[in-house]
C-alpha cells in the first residue's frame, strides 16, 4: 500500500462520495415513492388496533370479496397461462409474415387503459350493448355480475405470461427441439420433455405477476363490476367503497392484503430470479 | 518511451496475477509479452496502461514515476482485444473521439482533427470507410480502425491486448507483417500481449516469456528460442519431444532436429514408423523408440522426405538425438511425451 | 428441395398454436376492441367532434397528457440513476432495494391510490410538510403526478438496467485511455449507449400513465376542468349511460394509445435488428 499518494487518496474519497450520494438520491426516491406509501399501508391499518384490524377482514362483505377475488384469479390465471405457453410457442418457434404484428396486438392491454378494458366489454354485453337484447331475451347476465369480471380481468392479464415467454423461447432457439424430434420424440414428448422444462422460471415468473394483476385489477373490474356490495365486489374494489364512505381503518385493513399479496410476490419473483440465475 | 517495471506485484483477491516483477523496456522496443492464459501478461499490459492499479512496486515511463497517474494523462495507445470501437459512432468519429475530448485549450480545431482523422484513415488504408459504423467492418478492417484511434492521440506507447486474437489465420497473417511495418515507421515503443509463440518470434525485437504471474525469461527471438533458460521456455516456444532416461532426468529435443536415416550410424536409435503426414513444405513422422519404447516426433522437409521415403506404418528408421537439452534444476514431471 | 412458398416446419402443431393464439386473442381483445370503435360509430361525425371538443373534455386530454409527460420525464432521470446506482455500486440492502422497485407492478393501484392520497393529503405525513408553504399536492395536478410517478417507477429502471449490466468495461477503459474524463465517459459513451432504453423506458411510463385510473382517483380530487383525468371522464360518461360518448372519447384515447405502442415496438425491432448486425 505504499504506492498510495495523497492525490490518490483524495481522488479514491471524490469518487467515494459521489457513490454515496448517487446511492442517496436513489434511496430517498424509493422511500417517498415506494416505502413510505407501503407503510402507510399498514400503519393506518393498524391505527385503531389489531381487533378492529381483523373485524374489517372477517366482516362478511369482506369475505365474499375476497372469495370472488380467488375465484377471479382461478379462473383467470390458468387460462391465460395456457394462452401464454400455446401463443409463445408459436410466436417463438416458427417463422411466419406478421410476427410483429402479432406481437403488438397482444400488447394492446398493456397500452389501453383499464378503464377502456372495462368499457368495451359493457358496449358488447350491456344492456345497451351489441348482444345486450339477445343476453336479456335469454336472462344471461354478464355485465354487472360475475363473468364480467371475470372477462376484464382475462382482458387486463392477457400478455404477461406470453409477453413473459416470448424472449425466453427466442433465446433458446429450436435446437434442443429438433435434437428431441431427431431422437424420435413425438409432438407431446418434445413439448413436455424439452420445451416446458426449459421455460419453467420464466413461465412461474410470468403466472407470478399475472396473478398479482388478476387479484389487483381495479379500473377494468370497476367499470362492469356494477359495485353491488356481497355479489359483484372484488378486495380493490371493496377498499374503495369503504374508503368512499371515510372508513379508513377498514379500508387499509383489506388493502393491507394486497400489499401483503405484493410483498410476496415480490419475494417469490427474487426466488425465481435467484433460482433461474443459478442454473 | 522508455518504461522500468519495478518490483511489481497485484493480486484479484486471493489470486495473486503478478509476482515481483521487474521489466525494462528501452525506447522503440517492439516487445511480445509471451504466456500462456492466466500468466499474468494482460494484467501487467493493463498496469502499464494504468487500467489496474499496483499493489506493491512502481512503473517508470522516462524515469518518471507514473504509478498512481491516471489513465488519461498517460499518453499510451490501447488496443483492445475485441477492439472496443463505440458502437453509436462512425469510424470517423471514433478516430476523432481523443481529440474531440481533449480540454478546450489544447483541443484542435475542426479543421484539424478532419484532417488528422482522414490522414490516419489513409495511413490505415481504410479511408473510405469514415461513415461506417464498426457492426458494418470485417474483423480486420476494426483492428485497423482500431488501432488508428489508438494513434490518433499521439501516443508514445502502444498497447495492445492480443491484437490478432479475433482474426482468422490469413488475415493475421497479413497484420503482423502491417503492425511490424508500422512499428518501422512509427518507431513508438511497442508492447503486445500474445499467446501465442509463432506470432511473438514473427514480430518482435523482444521476448518476454510470462508464467503464473512471473517472468521466466527475457531475450531476442533467437536468444528465447535456441537458449532458452528452463524447460517451460523451451516447451511453450515450439514443438518439443521429452524423454526421461533411467535416472529420471527429463531431455527435450525438437522434432527437426532430430535427424532420421535409413541405415544404423553412430550411436542412432532404431525407431519404428507410426505415422505420416506432410503439412506443406514440411512432413512429420511419429515414430516409436524400440529401446525405451518411448514415442516422439521428428519433422523434416520435403527433399528429405524423397530421399529416404516413401514411409509407410512399419518402417524402420534409425534415428540420432544430437542436440538433446537437460535442465538440470527441474522438478520431476510424470513421464509424458508431448507432441 | 422444399417448396419456398410453403416452408418445411421441423417442429410440430404450428397451425393448431397459431390457430388457439389467434381465435383466442381475436374474442378476448381484437372483436371487444372492434365494438368500441363500432359503438363510436354510430355517432355522427360532428357528434363526436362535439363530445371530443367539449372544453372539458379538452381540459381533461390536456391535464391526463400533461401529468404523464411530467410523471415520464421524472421517472426517465431518477429511474436511469436507480438503475446505475443497483448496477455500479455494492451497498448493504441493495437486494432489498432492487426487489422494491417492482412494487408498483405487484401492488394494486387502488392501495397505492389512497396510501398516496393519505400521504400527501394537507394533513398526511408528508402533505403537512408542504401546507405551510401553500403547497397543496393531493387534489391538485401535483398529486396526479406523484401517482403516476409512482406507477411507472419500474419501466425505465428495468429497461435500462439490463443494459447498464451488459454494458462491457471496455468501451468506458478505452475511452479512458484515448483521454476521457469520467464526465466525458458518461455523456460521450454511456449516455448514448443508455439512451435507446432510456427512451423505450420513458415511452412505456408515458403509455401506461396515459391510461391509469386507480391510483389517480383518489389523489386527483376529480374536479371538473381542474383535476378530471381522461379515464375517469369515461367513466362519469358511464354512470351517466351516455354509452356513445365514453365510446368516443375512449376511441381517441385508444388511437394514441395504439400509436404510442406501435412506435414503442417498431423502436424495439429496430433495436434488436441493429443488434443482430453487429
Amino acid at each position: 500500500m505504499n504506492t498510495k499518494t495523497i492525490a490518490q487518496a483524495n481522488t479514491v474519497s471524490l469518487q467515494g462520495l459521489k457513490k454515496w450520494v448517487l446511492i442517496g438520491i436513489a434511496l430517498a426516491f424509493l422511500g417517498l415513492f415506494i416505502v413510505i406509501p407501503l407503510i402507510a399501508v399498514f400503519s393506518e391499518a393498524l391505527k385503531k388496533g389489531i381487533e378492529l384490524y381483523f373485524a374489517a377482514l372477517t366482516e362478511p362483505d369482506a369475505l365474499s370479496a375476497i372469495k370472488l377475488t380467488l375465484i377471479t384469479a382461478a379462473i383467470a390465471v390458468p387460462v391465460n397461462t395456457v394462452f401464454g405457453v400455446i401463443a409463445a410457442y408459436a410466436i417463438a418457434k416458427f417463422s411466419f409474415r406478421g410476427k410483429n404484428i402479432l406481437v403488438t396486438l397482444i400488447d394492446i392491454p398493456f397500452a389501453v387503459s383499464p378503464v377502456i378494458a372495462g368499457l368495451v366489454f359493457v358496449l358488447l354485453f350491456g344492456s345497451q350493448g351489441l348482444l345486450g337484447p339477445f343476453l336479456e331475451a335469454n336472462d344471461i347476465k354478464i355485465v354487472f355480475a360475475v363473468p364480467g369480471i371475470i372477462l376484464a380481468t382475462l382482458f387486463v392479464t392477457f400478455p404477461f405470461v406470453a409477453r413473459e415467454l416470448i424472449p425466453i423461447m427466442q433465446e433458446q432457439g429450436t435446437d434442443e427441439e429438433q435434437a428431441g424430434r431427431i431422437l424420435g420424440a413425438n409432438g407431446w414428448q418434445m413439448f413436455f420433455r424439452i420445451t416446458l422444462p426449459n421455460i419453467k422460471w420464466g413461465l412461474l415468473y410470468g403466472v407470478i405477476l399475472c396473478n398479482a394483476r388478476a387479484m389487483g385489477e381495479f379500473g377494468a373490474v370497476s367499470v362492469v363490476s356494477g359495485h353491488i356490495r356481497g355479489m359483484t365486489n372484488t378486495i380493490p374494489l371493496h377498499v374503495e367503497i369503504l374508503y368512499n364512505e371515510y372508513n379508513f381503518t377498514a379500508a387499509f385493513a383489506v388493502a393491507s392484503l394486497l400489499a401483503i399479496l405484493a410483498l410476496f410476490t415480490l419475494v417469490l419473483k427474487s426466488v425465481v430470479e435467484w433460482k433461474s440465475r443459478k442454473e | 518511451m522508455g518504461i522500468t517495471i519495478e518490483n511489481v506485484s497485484k493480486s484479484f483477491g486471493e489470486y495473486l496475477a503478478i509476482k515481483d516483477v521487474q521489466l525494462e523496456i528501452p525506447s522503440g522496443d517492439f516487445i511480445a509479452l509471451l504466456g500462456p492464459s492466466g500468466s499474468g501478461k494482460t494484467t501487467l499490459l493493463r498496469m502499464i496502461a494504468g487500467l489496474e492499479s499496483l499493489d506493491s512496486g512502481k512503473i517508470h515511463f522516462n524515469g518518471v514515476d507514473y504509478s498512481n497517474k491516471p489513465v488519461k494523462e498517460r499518453k499510451v495507445g490501447f488496443v483492445f482485444q475485441h477492439y472496443a470501437l463505440f458502437k453509436h459512432m462512425t469510424i470517423f468519429e471514433n478516430i476523432a473521439f481523443g481529440l474531440k475530448v481533449r480540454p478546450f485549450k489544447i483541443r484542435p480545431s475542426k479543421q484539424e482533427i478532419k484532417e488528422r482523422v482522414y490522414d490516419l484513415l489513409k495511413f490505415v488504408q481504410l479511408e473510405h470507410l469514415a461513415e461506417r459504423y464498426p457492426s458494418q467492418l470485417s474483423g480486420g478492417q476494426k483492428q485497423r480502425i482500431a488501432l488508428a484511434r489508438a494513434l490518433a492521440v499521439e501516443p508514445e506507447v502502444l498497447l495492445l491486448d492480443e491484437p490478432f486474437g479475433a482474426l482468422d489465420a490469413k488475415v493475421r497473417q497479413e497484420l503482423r507483417h502491417w503492425l511490424r511495418e508500422i512499428h518501422e515507421k512509427l518507431n513508438i515503443t511497442t508492447i503486445f500481449v500474445t499467446h501465442d509463440q509463432e506470432e511473438a518470434l514473427e514480430m518482435a525485437d523482444t521476448i518476454v516469456v510470462m508464467n503464473q504471474g512471473q517472468i521466466e525469461q527475457i531475450g531476442s527471438p533467437d536468444q528465447v528460442y535456441h537458449h532458452p533458460v528452463n524447460a517451460f521456455v523451451y516447451r511453450f516456444l515450439g514443438r518439443v519431444n521429452e524423454f526421461c532416461d533411467s535416472d529420471n532426468e527429463i531431455s527435450y529435443i525438437r522434432p527437426h532436429e532430430i535427424a532420421l536415416k535409413k541405415s544404423a550410424q553412430g550411436n542412432s536409435v532404431p525407431a519404428k514408423v507410426l505415422h505420416v503426414h506432410s503439412v506443406g513444405s514440411l512432413v512429420r513422422i511419429q515414430l516409436n523408440r524400440l529401446d525405451t519404447n518411448a514415442l516422439f516426433e521428428a519433422e523434416i522437409n520435403t527433399e528429405k522426405y524423397q530421399e529416404i521415403g516413401p514411409l509407410k506404418k512399419g518402417d524402420l528408421l534409425y534415428a540420432s538425438f544430437s542436440n538433446l537439452v537437460v535442465f538440470g534444476n527441474e522438478q520431476k514431471e510424470p513421464l509424458t511425451a508431448i507432441l | 428441395m422444399f417448396n419456398k412458398s410453403k416452408p418445411h416446419r421441423v417442429l410440430p402443431a404450428f397451425g393448431l398454436s397459431m390457430g388457439y393464439t389467434i381465435i383466442y386473442l381475436s374474442l378476448i381483445i381484437l372483436i371487444p376492441v372492434a365494438v368500441l370503435f363500432l359503438k363510436a360509430t354510430t355517432l355522427s361525425f360532428s357528434d363526436i367532434w362535439q363530445t371530443v371538443t367539449n372544453d372539458r373534455v379538452i381540459a381533461s386530454f390536456k391535464l391526463t397528457f400533461y401529468t404523464s409527460f411530467v410523471a415520464a420525464v421524472v421517472n426517465a432521470i431518477f429511474g436511469t440513476l436507480i438503475a446505475w446506482v443497483l448496477v455500479k455500486y455494492q451497498f448493504p440492502g441493495k437486494k432489498i432495494v432492487d426487489a422494491l422497485v417492482d412494487l408498483p407492478f405487484a401492488l394494486p393501484t387502488a392501495v397505492a391510490g389512497i396510501a398516496l392520497t393519505t400521504i400527501y393529503a394537507p394533513n398526511g405525513w408528508i402533505g403537512q410538510l408542504f401546507e405551510p408553504i401553500g403547497v397543496r399536492i393531493a387534489f391538485t395536478p401535483i398529486g396526479i403526478m406523484i401517482a403516476l410517478t409512482f406507477i411507472g417507477l419500474p419501466f425505465v429502471v428495468r429497461t435500462v438496467q439490463p443494459v447498464l449490466q451488459d454494458f462491457d468495461r471496455q468501451f468506458e477503459e478505452a475511452a479512458s485511455t484515448l483521454g476521457a474524463n469520467s464526465t466525458q465517459i458518461f455523456f460521450k459513451i454511456i449516455l448514448p449507449t443508455l439512451f435507446p432504453a432510456i427512451l423505450t423506458g420513458f415511452a412505456l411510463a408515458f403509455a401506461r400513465a396515459l391510461g391509469e385510473y386507480g391510483s389517480v382517483v383518489f389523489i386527483s380530487g376529480n374536479m371538473p376542468m381542474k383535476t378530471e383525468i381522461v379515464p375517469l371522464l369515461i367513466v362519469t360518461k358511464l354512470e351517466q349511460f351516455d354509452y356513445a360518448g365514453a365510446a368516443a372519447i375512449a376511441s381517441v384515447m385508444l388511437i394514441f394509445s395504439f400509436i404510442l405502442l406501435f412506435v414503442i415496438n417498431f423502436w424495439q425491432w429496430r433495436i434488436a435488428k441493429k443488434h443482430q448486425v453487429a
